[in-house]
C-alpha cells in the first residue's frame, strides 16, 4: 500500500512538471508545425531562461518574477533575430527538415559552449524564496500510523509558477484558437502554400512563430528555475528529449495536443519515480515514446498533418 | 446548353483585348536541375478567359505556380500591366491583384468555413465592416457555404471545399485570377455549376486564366486556348481558329485524346 502523502505529492509533483513539459511542447509544435524545424536546441533556450532568470537574480536582485515578462520580450526577439539569419537558408536545401535538425544542433553545441563559457560548468542554485518557504496544501489524519498526521505540502515557489504556467496555457489557447493571427499560424502548419496565397507574408509570419517559440522556451526556463531551483548548464538535451516524447505524444505540430499529452507525462513521470525501481523509471517515458511511434505514429491528438 | 456556342459568337473579343499578364519565354526549373519550362509564352487578355490546355506533365500548373511566384524563372520574364513581377514571392501577389486556386486543394482544413474565408481576407483584416461584406457576398454567391460556415473546411464534399477556394479567391476583388484543374475529381452536376461561375467571371471585371485538363470544357469556355507540351508552346488559338485548323485539332486529338468538332 502506497503512502497516501507520497501519492499525492506524486499527484501534485505531476502536475507542476507537466504543464512546464506541456509549454515545452508547445513551443516545439509551433515550431514543427508552422517552419517545418525540428529544434534540437530547444532544452539549451530553455536553460538560458534559466540562466537568465539566475543572473538577473544574483546581479542585479530582480526577482524571478519580474525577470519573467522580460525574458519574454527579449528571447520574442532574440528568436526574431535568429530566424532570419538561420531559416530562409534552409529553403535552399532539398530536404529542409533534416537540414534544420543538423541546423540547429550545432546551435545547440554553440549555447551549451556560450552558456558554460559565461556561467561555467557548475549547476547553480537559485538563491531566493518566498513566504511562506512551503505551503500545506491539506492534512491527512493517521497517514504515518494512528496519531501520526500527514501534511502535502508544496513549495510556494511551485504553486506560484504552476498558476503563471496555467495563466499561459490559457492565453496560448486562447490565441491559437480566438484570434486571427494564431489560426493563421495553425493555418501555416496545415497548409503552408495555402498561407501564401491568401497574401500571408509567410516569412513575416515563420519569423513570429520562431520569436513565440523562443519566448515560450525563455519563459518556461525562468519557470523551471522555480520549480527546481538549481541550473544544470548541461541540462539541455534532457530538456529537449521531454519535448520530443511530449510532442510525439501529443501529435507533431498540434500545439494543444502538446499541452495535453506534457501533463500526461508529468504524471507518467512523477508515478514511475514512485512506483518502480529509479533506473527503471527513467525508462518509462522512452517506452511512451517508441509505443506512441509503433501504435498510433500520428499522436494521441495528432491528426496525421505532418507527413 | 448555352454555352457551346457563345464563345464562337463572341469573335473579336481576344483581338480587342488588352495584354495584361504577359509570360515571355520563360524557363522554370525545380530544385534548380528538373527543367519543365523550356521557353514558355503566354498572353492574357483583360476580361477574357486564357486556357491553357496539353498532355500530363507538359507543365501547365507548373507555369501557372511560375506566374504566381512559387517558383522563380531561371529565364524570361512575367509582367504584369508592363511591369515586371517576376521574383515577388507568391504572398504579394494578391496585393497586385491576382489570385490562384491551385489544383491541389488549398483550404485549412481544421478551421472553419468563416476562418477561412477570414484569412482570405488577411489583407484587410482590420477592416471588420469590410470583411463581414466580402463574407457575405461570397454566401450570397454560394448559399451552402452559409449554412456550413461553422463547419470545418475539411469536413465539407469536394465541391463544396472548392466552392470555399472559389470563394475566398474572389474575397479581395482580383483583377485576375488563375486556376489550375477547378473541376477535377468534382461531380459533373458541380462543374457545371463551376463552369457557369467561371464564364460569367469575365462580366464582373474578372480576367481569368485557366488551365484545365477537360479539353472539351476549357475550348467551350475560352477565348483564347494555348496548347503546352515538354514546357513550351505547341499551337494556340481562338476557339474558332481551333475548328478550322485542322493540324491543331489533329495535334489535340492525338495528344489528348479528344476530338475537337
Amino acid at each position: 500500500m502506497i503512502n497516501e502523502v507520497l501519492l499525492w505529492n506524486a499527484i501534485v509533483g505531476g502536475i507542476v512538471f507537466g504543464v512546464v513539459y506541456a509549454l515545452i511542447g508547445c513551443s516545439l509544435n509551433v515550431l514543427a508545425g508552422v517552419l517545418r524545424v525540428i529544434n534540437f536546441a530547444h532544452g539549451e533556450f530553455v536553460i538560458a531562461g534559466s540562466f537568465f532568470a539566475f543572473a538577473m537574480l544574483n546581479s542585479f536582485g530582480v526577482h524571478p518574477l519580474v525577470a519573467l515578462p522580460i525574458s519574454a520580450v527579449l528571447f520574442f526577439f532574440a528568436g526574431v533575430a535568429l530566424y532570419y539569419l538561420l531559416v530562409p537558408r534552409l529553403a535552399y536545401s532539398d530536404e529542409p527538415e533534416t537540414s534544420s535538425f543538423l541546423l540547429m544542433f550545432g546551435v545547440s553545441l554553440m549555447m551549451v559552449s556560450v552558456i558554460t563559457w559565461i556561467f561555467e560548468a557548475d549547476i547553480r542554485p537559485m538563491n531566493f524564496s518566498f513566504e511562506p518557504i512551503n505551503f500545506t496544501l491539506f492534512k491527512i489524519a493517521d497517514a504515518y500510523g494512528p496519531g501520526r498526521d500527514g501534511r502535502v505540502l508544496v513549495p510556494t515557489a511551485r504553486l506560484v509558477a504552476l498558476a503563471i504556467n496555467l495563466a499561459i496555457i490559457v492565453a496560448l489557447t486562447w490565441f491559437f484558437y480566438r484570434t486571427l493571427p494564431g489560426k493563421a499560424l495553425r493555418a501555416a502548419t496545415m497548409n503552408r502554400e495555402a498561407v501564401q496565397i491568401v497574401g500571408i507574408n509567410i516569412h513575416r509570419l515563420s519569423a513570429m512563430a520562431f520569436g513565440l517559440a523562443i519566448a515560450l522556451a525563455g519563459i518556461t526556463g525562468v519557470l523551471l528555475a522555480l520549480v527546481v531551483p538549481s541550473i544544470d548548464p548541461n541540462g539541455g538535451p534532457d530538456i529537449a528529449l521531454i519535448g520530443f516524447i511530449v510532442i510525439v505524444l501529443g501529435g507533431l505540430g498540434h500545439p494543444v495536443g502538446a499541452l495535453f499529452a506534457g501533463i500526461i507525462f508529468g504524471f507518467v513521470e512523477q508515478f514511475s519515480n514512485l512506483l518502480l525501481p529509479q533506473a527503471a523509471a527513467q525508462m518509462v517515458g522512452f517506452i511512451i515514446l517508441v509505443a506512441v511511434i509503433f501504435v498510433r505514429p500520428e499522436g494521441l491528438f495528432g491528426k496525421g498533418q505532418l507527413k | 446548353m448555352a454555352r457551346k456556342t457563345k464563345k464562337k459568337a463572341a469573335n473579336g473579343k481576344w483581338e480587342k483585348a488588352r495584354t495584361v499578364l504577359e509570360m515571355q519565354d520563360v524557363h522554370a526549373a525545380y530544385h534548380g536541375d528538373i527543367s519543365i519550362l523550356n521557353g514558355l509564352s503566354v498572353a492574357v487578355k483583360e476580361n477574357c478567359i486564357t486556357g491553357i490546355i496539353g498532355p500530363n506533365g507538359a507543365g501547365k500548373s507548373t507555369a501557372l505556380k511560375t506566374m504566381y511566384g512559387f517558383l522563380r524563372p531561371t529565364q524570361g520574364s512575367i509582367s504584369l500591366d508592363g511591369r515586371e513581377i517576376s521574383g515577388l514571392p507568391p504572398y504579394d501577389m494578391m496585393a497586385n491583384g491576382i489570385a490562384f486556386v491551385p489544383q491541389n486543394r488549398s483550404l485549412f482544413n481544421d478551421l472553419s468555413v468563416e476562418d477561412n474565408l477570414k484569412l482570405g481576407c488577411w489583407q484587410f483584416r482590420s477592416d471588420k465592416r469590410k470583411v463581414a461584406q466580402e463574407l457575405e457576398k461570397v454566401y450570397a454567391q454560394f448559399p451552402i457555404l452559409k449554412e456550413k460556415q461553422h463547419d470545418m473546411a475539411g469536413s465539407l464534399s469536394g465541391g463544396q471545399q472548392r466552392f470555399v477556394e472559389l470563394g475566398r479567391a474572389l474575397v479581395v476583388e482580383p483583377k485576375i485570377i488563375m486556376l489550375d484543374e477547378p473541376t477535377a475529381m468534382i461531380a459533373p452536376k458541380i462543374s457545371r455549376e463551376i463552369y457557369d461561375f467561371i464564364e460569367a467571371l469575365p462580366e464582373r471585371g474578372i480576367t481569368v486564366v485557366l488551365v484545365d485538363q477537360n479539353v472539351r470544357q476549357c475550348v467551350n469556355v475560352s477565348d483564347y486556348i494555348y496548347i503546352l507540351d515538354l514546357g513550351r508552346n505547341r499551337g494556340e488559338g481562338t476557339a474558332a481558329t481551333f475548328a478550322r485548323d485542322e493540324h491543331l485539332k489533329e495535334m489535340v486529338a492525338e495528344w489528348l485524346d479528344y476530338q475537337i468538332d
